[in-house]
């Protein structure tokens, strides 16, 4: 019998099947299903009140955040931005759209919500209590109830919570993400849902086993108190606009604004896919456990028709998604429905509105679930991890699966999704600074993005909003090292119609002894090209280049030795391309030589591009020689005497790197259009 | 006859130039509008001297100084019409600006859709050179002269002659900058530059770098323009005549001065408009001023508190990120051109599109065909159904028949509708005036008010209901507060020196020695200003932080010698300022460690305020020059209102709503509950109107 009829329906009746029954996948119980505050789901609600209530949203989710950003400790928080506030209602609905959160479901499970107090703060890490919220134990989630209501009948009327990614909560090594982990013992301290203020009155023996549980104490009890005064500092803000304009009134504006995105995204993204059915797949290549191989992250998508009996939608199903990985990389996703998966994924579908200016005005609220069904396999994948598998490195799958979705849904729409992007990954250095004490530098570097059918993809991006990277003339203050040049890594991005953005070229020169620790996918498989367009180059990290100690540094990597005066040289990841680069414009190509971004080399090999006269924005060399441009004719025969595209071709580019862990093929199945 | 002593403001805005003329013996003011000239920004400039003069029957020998508030660099950068120019930087860091901070603004997933905006310098004009620093100023590799000799030959056969130079911990040691400045004056003698230790001398290459590219970008402009009106000044009056220009900072600065520092200029005309209408509050009583200036398509909000508005240094123009310390001020797209219109979710949106002056407003009747705020306050009966005292009529029906069809689409009336627009225009200027008081941990309800400019004072009894504030303030002449403000600002500038270093570790020695550095530099600076040393004051600050953040706290450092009391002092004062801003802090936790990052030194050359006179004698109490039909609440509609012209309006009068005051570009009404009284000094004081005793 199939699972998916056991579970809750919002109401509807049980209907019939669309998945393969004989894949096993089957829907995520939850006891929190999707509905709605009011009767007619806020269609009467006053236009003026929910346009007033959705800027205040945004005002306070923006005012939590900015509070959390400028008192924050942690560097992936205060830099890399790994942190976001959101705000629920009080059927655990997100309201906010700009950013993805955890949820509210651990918390509402374990303390039952009317017999919550003012002033009582929830704290939560454990992944496997997170119903899939949480996919890692560094992140930390404080969740504050909001009350309003006359005084003596006041009630939780909606949550402000915010989680962050903090320097350290214990385990097997510092910054408790180890790259070898065989279990969640190794990865740190895991609290369940508990309340770490009760009524207004910290709970300070709990405070105390987290923080003496952490190499980090001092950064971990401060960042802790940015994000409890900051999420109480929302709550206060938002209990005031239910007390002026009265909890019926505001709440039938969360239901507008729930509502209304889900009308717009069925009118304006699933409007753009056809009916039918496609599946593709793409892989993590390590889990720093076993040899390299493709973990498989498989998505079968179902646009339904507008008269299907469960409602016109998407269908994700996650059947034929690799085992469980024995080191770090699962991600804990069917818990709730998978709601937060929904949301996370969501984004992608953005890149289907008309232009990039909308992509970016639509809103990722709790609207875009009703549209989304999930289907997960059995216990014991990669997406569906039994305790206590480790996953530290989950990012590996669930950024990974960012892709899957723009892959498989360019190929239901003709390629018109961006190729693909890597732009997270940790790397750093760590021992004892010029003065013997201990240090821990860590930064996420981005990568290039892939090329769009409208543009070329960007330099050293990051998919985080507002994620930074660390200033040299900051690093080399407080870390013995010098940064001697942070540049483009020449030719990285994709070849393509529109090129693949470029990952960072980095050397760090050592002042002294230290480790260099990693923690990167895509090292072996490259980000896709689509429609014609190349993959990227992938992730590198290589020590003393050029010299005589020259060696490359496995990406998953947790104590590589380095010695004072040698250099790391790391090349990050650059973007896929997009269409055929034997149609890109060939004074762009020029351009791009001139801008060091493709080599003259490159330009001839990937693009066809005959090149003229020199690089005259090279000082060495003066200016008094003809520019450097293209010879037209010349181009034109050499484009024309490559090898036209074929047909049955794959739709994908997945880079050199794939035939090393596919046993020599060049394209996966899925990767032909029609499969 | 002896010559009088007459001081000048000028304030070139979009439209129209304001001048203010002050008599520094008399106390007398006199105010004027003139077109502006964008062609050549000067003309304008000098027919409103003439304008105001002849006002206020003095000659030009009569003018003792003229103070500017200038948009010239600002339209600039917000056009973004930088010309070409050139970057010179580390060798090894040449992709400095592709690679930026590697951030992609706003939403989660937008990384796969987001289109870069094109860089300030384009890749093929920017140049490395070789020669390093570590970050205590200390050499690694000597500077390469003949790389630096190159570059420079380069750029000038290329024709780039506007360059920024930004060499790594620069803020440390400038010497090598200094260096390639001075090649750069032998071998390309023509060219405008800007080096970053003389911009900013603080950590961070990245944003140093942007803030002396957009320094170097308007430079050549704002010296043209400044140059030009001083030379023209100069023919005019036959002598040399003092000319300051407003500076973002809430100084003021000598164009001779100003032309080398022309990022300081960015913000100068919302930095003189918060000033004026402080001082204005100020002597009416009230020190904690919010203030709100509503132009035509957007307002400006900021906070002034004793006098002192709230800098920030993270401030930005346009696209473009600025360090240079600015004056706090907000920008919401809510103005009187704002335009209402229907997200495709069927929400309604007010702003930031505009409709400006042209095709404006559909009662202007210029072609205009998407409802704005103007259209919605006409339709209201809430502006008089002209412009400017009478001078231009307005279409209220066109107005409506526009509000009845949106408000069609959205199933409810058009009072409703329009109503509804300026409801949400005023939450948009309530969040602002939130964000810009919260983030300093500050209570808007302690604040009064103060609402100028030509839209600024149309939503006021709106936004005291949503914001709680207890008063709004009015002053006279609502449009012209900003070229008064120009009059009330001292001569300011400011220096700063990164020097990080944990509490623990200060030397108190090493603080006094950059202290007494950056206080030398303010002092020459004064004194090439013309002040006596007597006269010079200065206020050194520190930015602090614990170990750990990123973001700085600025706290006042005590005068005098630097001793560890002293840094106790500045530690105590982050602590609490810490708490005030973010609810906790870690006094007396000694694992917490308290880090000092930048000192800054202001160095400040106090000028002459013009008094504000108190008004004349009690007059007869006014008429109302009419009624008309007002609606202040779509439920309860339409009522008949007096209309009152506010130069009747004497002293000590009173006046209920519903009312409306209205005057030359300006109009306030008074929804019922809201009471108004003029003060003695011409002001319109709102409060809540007293409810009758409890029965």
């Amino acid at each position: 019998m199939c699972l998916s009829c056991q579970t809750v329906h919002n109401g509807s009746a049980p209907a019939a099947h669309h998945h393969d029954a004989d894949t096993g996948s089957r829907r995520a119980p939850t006891q929190f299903p999707f509905g709605t505050l009011t009767a007619d789901a806020g269609r009467s609600a006053d236009p003026v009140l929910v346009e007033i209530v959705q800027g205040s949203l945004a005002a306070v989710e923006h005012e939590v955040e900015t509070a959390i950003a400028r008192t924050s400790r942690s560097p992936m928080i205060r830099d890399a931005h790994d942190f976001r506030a959101g705000i629920h209602d009080r059927l655990l609905r997100k309201l906010t759209g700009r950013s993805y959160s955890a949820l509210v479901h651990p918390v509402a499970r374990d303390f039952p919500i009317e017999e919550m107090q003012e002033g009582d703060v929830f704290f939560h890490n454990d992944v496997y209590l997170s119903e899939g919220g949480i996919g890692h134990l560094p992140d930390l989630c404080v969740t504050v109830p909001v009350f309003a209501g006359p005084e003596g009948k006041r009630r939780v009327v909606a949550f402000i919570q915010a989680f962050g990614h903090h320097d350290d909560i214990g385990g097997a090594v510092p910054g408790s993400m180890p790259s070898h982990a065989t279990s969640v013992f190794e990865e740190g301290l895991a609290v369940p849902p508990i309340k770490l203020w009760d009524a207004g009155v910290p709970n300070r023996a709990a405070l105390t086993i987290m923080t003496r549980n952490s190499r980090m104490p001092e950064s971990l009890a401060a960042d802790l108190d940015a994000e409890c005064s900051a999420c109480l500092m929302g709550a206060r803000r938002l209990g005031e606009l239910f007390d002026r304009y009265g909890t019926e009134t505001v709440e039938s504006c969360f239901d507008a604004i729930i509502d209304r995105s889900t009308e717009t995204y069925r009118r304006e993204i699933l409007a753009k896919i056809p009916v039918g059915t496609w599946t593709w797949e793409d892989y993590a290549e390590h889990d720093g456990v076993d040899e390299p191989q493709l973990h498989t992250q498989r998505i079968t998508l179902t646009r339904t028709a507008a008269d299907d009996p469960e409602g016109e939608r998407l269908v994700l199903d996650f059947a034929g998604t690799g085992p469980q990985a024995k080191g770090p990389i699962n991600h804990c996703g069917d818990y709730s429905d998978g709601v937060f998966l929904k949301k996370w994924l969501a984004p992608i579908l953005r890149n289907l509105a008309d232009t990039p200016e909308r992509m970016a005005e639509l809103d990722v609220n709790e609207g875009v679930v009703p549209l989304i069904d999930m289907r997960f396999p059995p216990p014991g994948t990669l997406l569906t991890p039994v305790f206590p598998a480790p996953t530290n490195a989950r990012t590996f799958v669930i950024l990974r699966l960012l892709g899957v979705l723009a892959g498989v849904l360019a190929k239901a729409v003709d390629g018109r999704m961006p190729a693909d992007q890597e732009t997270i990954r940790y790397t750093g250095v760590y021992g004892e600074d010029l003065e013997g004490r201990s240090y821990l530098m860590r930064e996420v570097l981005g990568g290039g993005s892939g090329g769009r059918y409208y543009a070329d993809g960007e330099d050293t991006i990051h998919v985080v909003p507002d994620s930074r990277n660390l200033p040299t003339e900051f690093t080399e203050s407080r870390f013995p090292f010098v940064v001697e040049s942070l540049g483009l890594a020449l030719d990285s991005g994709g070849a393509g119609q529109f090129r693949g953005g470029l990952g960072y070229e980095k050397h760090i020169r050592m002042l002294k002894d230290a480790h260099f620790m990693s923690i990167a996918d895509r090292s072996i498989l490259a980000c896709w090209g689509v429609k014609g367009g190349k993959a990227g180059r992938p992730f590198q990290v290589t020590i003393d280049p050029g010299g005589p100690n020259e060696r490359d540094v496995d990406a998953l990597a947790d104590a590589e030795p380095v010695v004072a005066g040698e250099t790391i040289r790391i090349r990050t990841t650059g973007g896929g391309g997009w269409g055929n680069p034997l149609e890109r414009d060939p004074a762009l190509v020029v351009r791009d030589v001139v801008w060091r971004k493709v080599s003259p080399e490159a330009a001839l090999a990937d693009y066809g591009v005959v090149l003229t006269g020199e690089l005259a924005d090279d000082p060495s060399t003066g200016s008094g020689q003809a520019e450097l441009g293209y010879d037209a004719a010349a181009t034109a025969s050499e484009r024309a005497s490559r090898p036209v595209p074929a047909a049955d071709d794959a739709f994908f580019d997945r880079g050199p790197g794939y035939g090393t862990l596919s046993g020599g093929a060049s394209a996966a199945a899925v990767d032909l259009l029609g499969v | 006859m002896t010559a009088r002593r007459i001081r000048i403001g000028i304030d070139t805005g979009g439209t129209f130039t304001d001048v203010v003329a002050f008599d520094e013996d008399s106390g007398e003011v006199v105010t004027t509008k003139t077109p502006s000239t964008p062609g050549n920004p000067a003309d304008g400039f000098l027919a409103g001297i003439d304008k105001v003069l002849e006002i206020a029957g003095a000659q030009f020998d009569d003018v003792v100084a003229v103070s500017h508030g200038t948009t010239v660099a600002t339209n600039q950068l917000l056009e973004g019409k930088v010309d070409a120019l050139g970057f010179i930087t580390t060798a090894g860091y040449e992709a400095m600006l592709e690679i930026a901070r590697q951030s992609v603004p706003d939403g989660y997933g937008n990384s796969y859709f987001w289109v870069k905006p094109d860089r300030i310098v384009p890749r093929d004009l920017v140049q490395g050179v070789g020669g390093r620093l570590d970050f205590t100023g200390a050499e690694i590799r000597p500077f390469d002269e003949d790389g630096a000799r190159r570059v420079a030959r380069w750029f000038r056969a290329k024709g780039i002659d506007t360059l920024g130079v930004c060499f790594l911990h620069a803020y440390a040691n400038p010497a090598h900058e200094e260096r390639m400045r001075a090649i750069l004056a032998e071998e390309h003698p023509d060219a405008v530059v800007s080096i970053s230790s003389e911009v900013l001398r603080e950590y961070r290459e990245y944003e140093r770098s942007m803030t002396t590219l957009v320094d170097a970008a308007v430079k050549p402009k704002l010296s043209r323009y400044v140059t030009n009106i001083k030379d023209r000044l100069a023919t005019q009056s036959g002598r040399t005549v003092p000319f300051y220009v407003m500076k973002s900072n809430g100084g003021v600065l000598s164009a001779d001065e100003v032309v080398h520092q022309p990022i300081t200029t960015v913000l100068s005309g919302p930095a003189a408009g918060a000033l004026g209408a402080a001082l204005i509050a100020k002597v009416a009583g009230f020190d904690k001023v919010l203030t709100s200036d509503g132009g035509g398509t957007s307002t400006d909000v900021s906070v002034v508190i004793d006098g002192d508005p709230t800098l920030t240094t993270e401030g930005s123009v346009g696209v473009y990120p600025s360090k240079i310390p600015m004056i706090d001020v907000v920008t919401v797209g809510a103005g009187g051109g704002s335009i209402a219109w229907l997200s495709p979710e069927g929400t309604l949106k007010v702003g930031p599109h505009s409709a400006g002056a042209d095709p404006g407003p559909i009662c202007y009747r210029k072609g205009g065909a998407e409802v704005t705020i103007t259209d919605a306050h006409v339709f209201l009966g809430r502006i008089p159904p002209h412009l400017l005292g009478g001078e231009i009529p307005l279409d209220v029906d066109a107005a409506s028949a526009a509000i009845q069809q949106l408000a069609g689409k959205l199933g409810i009336t058009a009072e409703a509708c329009a109503t509804g627009i300026l409801e949400i225009s005023a939450w948009n200027q309530a969040n602002a005036l939130r964000q810009v008081t919260v983030k300093r941990g500050l209570d808007v309800r302690d604040f009064t008010l103060t609402t100028f400019g030509g839209s600024g004072s149309l939503l006021l009894c709106r936004l005291m209901d949503i914001l709680n504030v207890p008063t709004v303030l009015v002053p006279p002449n609502p449009g012209n507060v900003s070229a008064f403000g120009l009059l009330t600002v001292d001569v300011k500038n400011d220096y700063v020196q990164t020097h990080v270093a944990l509490q623990e570790n200060l030397d108190p020695a090493d603080l006094q020695h950059d202290y007494d550095a950056l206080t030398e530099r303010a002092a020459a600076a004064l004194t090439k200003e013309g002040f006596a040393e007597a006269d010079h004051a200065f206020v050194r600050t520190a930015d602090v932080r614990y170990f750990g953040q990123a973001f700085e706290v600025r706290v006042g450092v005590p005068d005098g010698p630097v001793t560890t009391e002293t840094l106790t002092t500045v530690a105590d004062r982050f602590h609490a300022e810490h708490r005030v801003l973010y609810g906790y802090d870690f006094s007396g936790d000694p694992s917490q460690q308290v880090e000092v990052v930048n000192l800054r030194v202001s160095g400040i050359g106090p000028i002459k305020r013009p008094e504000i006179l108190r008004a004349d004698a009690p007059r007869p109490a006014p008429q109302p020059t009419g009624t008309r039909s007002v609606c202040f609440d779509a439920e309860a509609g339409y009522v008949e209102t007096p209309i009152f012209w506010r130069p009747d309006l004497p002293a000590g009068q009173v006046l209920t709503g519903p009312v409306v005051i209205e005057e030359f570009g300006s109009t306030v009404p008074v929804h019922p509950g809201f009471t108004a009284r003029v003060d003695d000094f011409a002001n319109i004081i709102v409060t809540r109107t007293q409810q009758t005793e409890e029965s």
